[in-house]
């Protein structure tokens, strides 16, 4: 145990004076996820404003004042669209739909019959789709207002044209709709974990034996075991401190947020970050186990690079075929590392409830994990094919 | 005390990129007592790298035994490497660490005490020349800095028993003088020591034993005198070259038989 801790202080100094360790703990965890989540706020608060505004684009508005009163009432803001607002909509400089009023319009609507309106708008310009939704459920607003009128000077009840009232419930929760954008937040911590695990698992393996110093260390009277733990406990250490720093990353970016509406959508307080210190820690003891266990094999650093890289790839990947295949919440996701850590997070920040066993069982499987790499390094370390590369 | 018997020792290595078995130790058997330095001689490719590495536990050999001051290697190799100072073929050290650090890294391996660690890093340094070496970080070192840091890394433990594989190679005149002294301060201290070499001139200088290893077999040994006796040659070289090469071939071809 005490060669353990010797072997740690050692490794630990060594990547502290590494370059490439703070390049790595800088760039990943203080930049990618609070920039990412910045996106995302601005993407969601101009969204909010085009649908705050509640502007409405006409074209002809002058010959339909009654359509401008019902609009106005209704608590838009009427505008007159610009002359070129085709080209507008099209280069998305203006997200908003424009609708197109007929000159004859008071005139037919005063004769009772059916009147054109075109309303123009980009369907790809996901900005604007909102603001476009509100211009159309404005419109028909228009149609069961006039329709009901004509109806009751008639006599009829307007009950007759509408057997089925429907009301929309939309059983997303103001938070679960926000949890479909920041499925990014749990994945590019678990990727935060790879990445804070890679370069150190491949310096204190291949690294140490292609520089020549393995040969030497293993001749100390110490066991393969202890040399390992040591090891592996930086490495882990690099990782979690990557992890951390990246939800620190998000905390902040939280505080730097301008939409209220993502602040609101978004839970991460607390009891989320504690969630995912609990579910991100034994995934980063077991990424830290399987990129050393990886990079052993390899008989030179780039060698070692590339083993280390299909790890990468498979924790890439993995939390996003869930997705794919839309498969919500399945019992077998729990057993599947990497899977079962992006599931359970996506639970807390939806908030859902979270049981014991949610991160109770990922977290002894991923522990199961890395005791079982750790032994098989050690035992790859008393292989003379693996010391001395043959 | 260093013995070897018949020792053995094939694996599969890559050879021009197929997997082939090589025989690095045929039978190999030597003699180290405490307080002489016994060389091993053989040019390169006889076995003295692969014959020191089962000596220092690191590889097991297929046939034959090893023992340490008593202990067999097999037996209870973390014993064998308690007692043991070693530069191996590999003598890499840690950039990013001072030679001081290097150095306090095995030293902590080994439960060396601070005080006794103090004390004997600065007598190494005296001996090695290498004071101004202590606190700077190891990047760039020359090979001969690189040894003195990684010869000072193996004794610091005050081993009774010294395996030192080519301690010369790429070592300027002053740093091989530095080292014959070291060397000859611990045999008159009473340590075992062997090292390996290919070099005729620095083997007849220091070496008080000679162990002759051709092709993976041990062709002599005895004092430099008795093996120039053994060959009927005037110098040591002659007789190498006749122990090493000619007899070397007709053993090979009778262990073949």
């Amino acid at each position: 145990m005490s060669a353990a801790w010797t072997v740690f202080r050692k490794e630990l100094k060594d990547a502290i004076r590494d370059r490439r360790t703070w390049l790595i703990v800088l760039v990943s965890s203080m930049l990618a996820g609070p920039l990412s989540l910045l996106l995302l706020s601005t993407f969601i608060s101009s969204v909010e404003e085009s649908a705050a505004r509640r502007e409405v684009y006409l074209v002809g508005g002058s010959s339909a004042p009654t359509l401008v009163n019902f609009l106005e009432r209704a608590g838009s803001n009427v505008k007159d669209a610009p002359a070129d607002y085709r080209e507008q909509i099209k280069s998305g400089r203006l997200q908003n739909a424009v609708i197109v009023v007929p000159a004859d319009f008071e005139s037919k609507l005063a004769a009772g019959e059916s009147i054109r309106l075109d309303v123009v708008h980009d369907d790809t310009a996901t900005k604007a789709q909102p603001a476009v939704r509100s211009a159309i459920a404005a419109l028909r607003g228009f149609n069961r207002e006039l329709g009901m009128q004509r109806l009751l000077a008639r006599g009829v009840s307007p009950q007759l044209l509408t057997p089925l009232e429907i009301d929309e419930v939309n059983l997303a929760s103001s938070q679960s709709r926000g949890a479909q954008l920041l499925f990014l937040v749990p994945w590019l911590a678990l990727l935060g974990a790879v990445v804070g695990a890679i370069s150190v698992a491949i310096d204190v393996t291949a690294g140490e034996r292609e520089r020549g110093s393995l040969e030497p260390l293993l001749m100390n009277p110490v066991t393969t075991g202890s040399l390992v733990l040591g090891k592996w406990s930086v490495v882990a250490l690099c990782s979690a401190a990557v992890v951390v720093l990246t939800l620190i990353g998000f905390r902040a970016a939280m505080l730097l947020v301008r939409s209220e509406r993502l602040a609101a959508l978004m839970q991460f307080g607390i009891a989320e970050s504690a969630l995912f210190i609990a579910m991100l820690l034994p995934f980063s003891a077991m990424v830290a186990a399987l990129n050393m266990l990886a990079a052993t094999y390899g008989r030179s650093h780039k060698e070692a690079q590339t083993y280390a890289s299909y790890i990468t790839m498979v924790v890439n990947f993995a939390p996003i075929v869930p997705l794919f295949l839309s498969i919500r919440d399945a019992a077998w996701q729990l057993f599947v590392p990497a899977i079962a850590q992006q599931t359970v997070m996506m639970r807390g920040l939806r908030g859902e409830a979270v049981t014991a066993i949610d991160v109770l069982l990922p977290g002894a499987i991923a522990l199961a994990v890395t005791a079982i790499a750790l032994l098989a390094q050690a035992r790859l370390l008393r292989n003379e094919r693996i010391v001395f590369a043959r | 005390m260093i013995e070897a018997r018949d020792l053995a020792k094939s694996f599969d290595a890559r050879v021009d990129g197929k997997r082939a078995r090589i025989v690095a130790v045929e039978q190999v058997s030597l003699d180290a007592a405490d307080g002489r330095i016994t060389a091993l001689l053989g040019p390169n490719g006889a076995g003295k790298t692969t014959t020191l590495r089962i000596i220092g536990t690191l590889v097991r050999a297929d046939r034959g035994s090893a023992r340490v001051g008593g202990i067999d290697v097999l037996a209870d190799p973390r014993s064998v490497r308690a007692q043991l100072g070693a530069l191996s073929d590999a003598r890499g050290l840690y950039t990013r660490l001072t030679g001081r650090e290097n150095v306090a890294y095995y030293a902590e391996l080994r439960q060396v005490p601070r005080a006794e660690f103090d004390a004997r890093l600065a007598m190494l340094a005296e001996l090695l020349d290498m004071e101004s070496l202590l606190d700077r970080r190891t990047e760039g070192f020359s090979t001969g800095e690189r040894m003195k840091v990684a010869l000072a890394r193996a004794l610091i433990h005050d081993p009774q028993h010294l395996v030192l594989d080519e301690p010369t190679n790429g070592l300027d005149v002053v740093s091989t003088r530095a080292l014959r002294r070291l060397l000859l301060h611990l045999r008159d201290a009473g340590k075992c020591i062997v090292i390996s070499s290919h070099i005729m001139q620095e083997v007849e200088q220091l070496a008080d034993e000679i162990v002759i290893v051709a092709q993976g077999r041990t062709v002599a040994h005895g004092s430099a005198d008795s093996i120039r006796a053994q060959a009927g040659t005037a110098s040591l070289e002659d007789a190498f070259v006749r122990l090493a090469y000619e007899s070397g071939h007709e053993s090979r071809a009778e262990g073949r038989k």
